[in-house]
């Protein structure tokens, strides 16, 4: 056991240790030093724990695999990972420099790469995002995780409020505004790290026989109100139902990136007890306007199982907060909570590959019922792979295969990449996606017929990982609208809270 | 570059532009370190029709660049900056000396209607920076090569003898950059070797000796046959640069004379002399001339620790060349080029038509090269050997691939994939020309093979590429 000397000024929460198989502390804090500093070189950063006082001159600052920083056109500080933003506001200047230099001479700053570090450049309106990662992964996916971050501060505030705030005042100050919800970035960042529904752009379903899955939807179809626009079902930050109105949706759909958003909101959340109701903005199905969320969990003290109604109406909480009531009504006549809490995740060695080790599989948008919403599936880790160590480093391996896969310039079909610890191999189809990653020593031979095996098996599986259908439902205020027509705002009930 | 699309559509045509240099320069941060001063900064720009202020701004968004990445790891800064519209990549290649290549992306103009001016895309995906920032990498070695280091100029004769340096180099240096088809083998630098088999590379060895004895003055000795490399006395840097030099711009600007025609004028360089086809390609062309002035090029080497300077001395017989490396504080005089000649002129002869016939034999006990088949790149990091059956011709101009660019490009994805670690590792990929690429690395070896079998599966390709290794490379590289 180590000393308390060891914790140095870190703030240790329980549930935040990692522990490795060997039971012992994990090897990158058994690294830290009487003085409670980082030693060098470690890439991983434990998550939870608060960085905002960091002094930004230390080593272990410099150090962190990926900073990320929000400013404003006018180079004013918004937001920064780790370090008080305020002490890097000079910094910021800098970065706000560059992007400005660039622009004047009519062209666009992307990236800056060195050796250790990748630093990536987005502008959003009037927000600039800056990337400073120390993991070797691609431009695009850096990109794409900062256009994440834009997007949870639009979830926030919509977009439209944004753009107007900073065409009043070009040097406002958004942390105003957002006081508070650092908490809801950082916990984007962590996860995006450690969970592949970020770089795979779907979401991961709670395997449920479809008949279970069936049930439940239909206790959320029933329990409708005016302006309830969507129901979500969710554990563990897994789907496990969402049901939709009919006539809002006709032309637009319910993205991935906008769920991953309102999971983390909920994650970060971290309520017990009773519920919410909070605005909240998707951005990639409206940028302008918000929703109101009302959040419960169905099984208190444990709180596994969440519900999420979303309602276009600001005032709709008694009326939104008794469809909760009847779907609890619901839930306890037919023990539903059981289905779920009786849900078997599964292990690769369920499948009976031996040597395949772990894998991502999203089946194509082409199938129209997997159109409506990008899917994936995976086991749950096995033990070389439990640590959050080895869990990013096998992320960011899959991560580096999805960007030369998918380059615009030069894709590729199939990728096989032998290598010390594991052999991987990216496949895409017109039918599926999958990531593999086999034992180091396989062969070919194996590694294709295990591949065989365990497309047979997704196969046989599939209506159990899989949502195969998207019930609506109809809300009584707009019986018999046809698709021709286009509500108007005022009609739906959609208006911007600004 | 400008090259035409073939896709027309009713009269429009798509324009393809090629990567193209925009601009490179050289400063020092230390030489114009107050305000108003940083003209001073500048010792090198080209073009250098641009304004003195922007040239200025350029130079000062490099440093905020390298400061800025230095903020995160103060000992590996920046080392290439992204831009929609162009690239520039960053080389410190002695303290503060910084060097900067700025490329123009390529891009494709597409006609609009109604007069409208071209939309412009950008591709940057186009550009891999591993092999540009070698290209850079490069024109530091060859300004070396033959100018030696920054900071010896700048001791000896302060800012104005660097920046004359400079200017004169890179002037002409920086006209034989072919930025559109740089690739792999920019990366690597090899150096390609002449395949021998043992007696005649000890022929070659106790030529080499005896010259070096009888000729004391020579410190090193390099020797070459058809563009390929035998042996070398210099350092592996050195020689690398030195190589590049011989086969794309010295020999290609010699062609043999007694391949020309009777009455070619390349004729009377060789007139007179019946008892051997020696010649040199620096210092006297004619030897016959007692008036005609002569100089060797000079050359630095070892620059890390004895930093010599010295006379480079390449002397050639019909197919094979040596270079001779003698002290340059030595006067080199036509009695030396006269004795050097009747020494080695005769020896160097039979020498290289022995290599030929060998060569030959060779060929024909070996059968047809098995080869052509396979499209292969090999590079020994060891040794810098260096093999590709994909490249035909390597000259200062061009180099032209028998492949298409994107599975060139795609052997950069998976070179750039291999630096990541230090392990032995395989690449397999299937692109979507259903070419096959594998990929593999082997204690410090490469070997990239490209198949065009739309068919076969990955066992097919796998044992394909064991086929190759068994025959081609003595199963260096383990496969399952």
């Amino acid at each position: 056991m180590h000393s308390s000397d060891n914790r140095g000024s870190w703030e240790f929460h329980p549930e935040d240790t990692l522990t490795e198989d060997t039971g012992n502390f994990p090897s990158t804090l058994a690294q830290v030093n009487f003085s409670g500093q980082k030693k060098a070189g470690s890439a991983v950063d434990v998550p939870g724990l608060a960085y905002r006082n960091e002094d930004i001159m230390s080593e272990s600052w410099r150090k962190h695999r990926k900073h990320v920083f929000v400013l404003s056109e006018a180079g004013k500080p918004i937001y920064s990972r780790y370090g008080n933003e305020e002490a890097l506001s000079s910094a910021m200047g800098v970065m706000m420099a560059l992007v400005s230099f660039v622009q004047a001479g009519g062209n666009m700053i992307q990236s800056i790469f060195s050796d250790e570090h990748t630093v990536v450049f987005l502008q959003k309106g009037p927000l600039v995002f800056v990337s400073v990662s120390a993991t070797r992964q691609s431009e695009q996916q850096l990109r794409s995780e900062l256009l994440h971050v834009y997007h949870q501060i639009v979830s926030m505030l919509t977009q439209a409020s944004i753009n107007r705030i900073f065409e009043r005042r070009k040097n406002f100050d958004l942390r105003r505004l957002l006081f508070g919800s650092e908490k809801v970035l950082d916990g984007l960042l962590d996860v995006m790290d450690s969970d592949p529904s970020f770089f795979l752009s779907a979401v991961q379903c709670l395997p449920l026989p479809s008949s279970s899955r069936d049930a439940l939807s239909h206790i959320l179809q029933k329990a409708i109100t005016p302006d309830l626009v969507f129901s979500f079902l969710i554990s563990n930050n897994r789907l496990v139902s969402v049901v939709q109105e009919k006539t809002v949706l006709e032309d637009a759909r319910l993205k991935p990136s906008d769920l991953h958003l309102l999971f983390n909101l909920i994650r970060v959340s971290a309520f017990q007890a009773g519920e919410i109701w909070t605005p909240i903005c998707l951005p990639l199905f409206n940028p302008d306007c918000y929703f109101y969320a009302y959040v419960a969990y169905l099984d208190p003290p444990e709180c596994t199982v969440c519900l999420v109604l979303l309602s276009t109406d600001k005032e709709a909480f008694y009326a939104v907060a008794e469809c909760k009531r009847k779907i609890e009504e619901a839930f306890a006549s037919q023990n539903a909570l059981q289905w779920v809490a009786n849900t078997q995740l599964y292990y690769v060695n369920d499948i009976g590959v031996a040597n395949l080790k772990h894998f991502l599989y999203k089946p194509s948008k082409v199938l129209d019922h997997y159109r409506q919403m990008p899917q994936f599936t995976c086991p749950e880790m096995e033990v070389g792979y439990r640590s959050q160590q080895e869990r990013i480093r096998l992320l960011d391996l899959y991560r580096n295969m999805y960007n030369r896969i998918h380059c615009s310039s030069r894709p590729l079909k199939l990728i096989y990449h032998s290598a010390g610890k594991e052999t991987l191999l990216a496949w895409v189809t017109s039918k599926f996606e999958m990531f593999a990653c086999f034992t180091p020593l396989v062969t070919k031979k194996s590694a294709i017929s295990e591949l065989t095996k365990l497309l047979r098996w997704l196969k046989k599986e599939e209506d159990r990982l899989f949502i195969c259908q998207l019930p609506r439902y109809s809300t009584a205020l707009h019986p018999g609208r046809s698709s021709t027509d286009r509500p108007n705002t005022s009609d739906t009930g959609l208006f911007s809270l600004l | 570059m400008l090259m035409i699309s073939p896709r027309m559509a009713s009269g429009m045509q798509e324009k393809q532009y090629t990567p193209s240099l925009l601009s490179f320069f050289i400063y020092n941060p230390k030489f114009g370190p107050r305000e108003g001063e940083e003209e001073k900064k500048i010792l090198f720009y080209h073009p250098i029709e641009i304004e003195k202020n922007e040239k200025i701004r350029n130079v000062g968004l490099c440093e905020a660049i390298v400061q800025f990445t230095r903020t995160f790891c103060p000992t590996k800064p920046a080392k290439s900056l992204h831009t929609q519209k162009n690239r520039q990549f960053f080389h410190e290649p002695e303290e503060n000396y910084w060097m900067v290549m700025v490329v123009r992306n390529p891009m494709v103009e597409k006609p609009n209607k109604d007069g409208k001016p071209p939309t412009v895309e950008y591709q940057e995906e186009e550009i891999i920076d591993s092999v540009y920032g070698s290209v850079l990498q490069q024109c530091y070695c060859m300004y070396k090569l033959f100018n030696g280091t920054f900071s010896r100029a700048f001791e000896a004769g302060g800012v104005e003898l660097l920046t004359q340096k400079l200017e004169k180099f890179f002037y002409r240096y920086l006209q034989t950059l072919h930025l559109q088809s740089c690739d792999l083998l920019d990366v690597f630098g090899g150096i390609s070797f002449f395949p021998l088999d043992k007696m005649t590379y000890l022929k070659i060895q106790s030529f080499v000796n005896r010259v070096e004895e009888s000729l004391s003055l020579v410190k090193y000795t390099a020797f070459l046959y058809n563009d390929q490399l035998i042996w070398s006395g210099l350092e592996q840097d050195d020689m690398r640069t030195l190589y590049k030099y011989l086969t794309t711009s010295l020999f290609p600007r010699h062609t043999e004379p007694e391949l020309a025609g009777k009455d070619s004028p390349l004729r009377p360089e060789v007139a007179g002399n019946l008892l051997h086809y020696g010649r040199f390609l620096t210092g006297p062309a004619n030897l016959k001339d007692p008036d005609a002035k002569f100089r060797f090029p000079r050359i630095f080497v070892n620059t890390e620790d004895s930093y010599e300077e010295l006379h480079l001395i390449v002397y050639k017989a019909m197919s094979a060349a040596v270079c001779f490396m003698v002290n340059a504080a030595v006067d080199l005089n036509r009695e030396f080029c006269e004795q050097l000649d009747s020494l080695v002129g005769p020896q160097l002869t039979l020498l290289a038509s022995d290599i030929c016939e060998q060569f030959n034999i060779n060929r024909r006990i070996s059968g047809p090269e098995k080869e052509p088949q396979f499209k292969f790149i090999y590079f020994n990091q060891m040794n810098l050997a260096e093999k590709s059956t994909i490249h035909m011709r390597k000259t200062s101009s061009v180099s032209l691939t028998s492949v298409h660019p994107d599975l060139m490009k795609i052997l950069g994805d998976i070179n750039c994939d291999f630096a990541r670690v230090d392990e032995d590792e395989e690449i397999i990929v299937k692109a979507m020309t259903d070419y096959w690429v594998v990929g593999k690395k082997s204690d410090q070896r490469e070997l990239y093979v490209i198949l065009n079998q739309k068919n076969a599966n990955l066992i097919e390709v796998n044992e394909e590429v064991k086929r190759l290794c068994a025959t081609q490379f003595n199963n260096i590289f383990f496969l399952d």
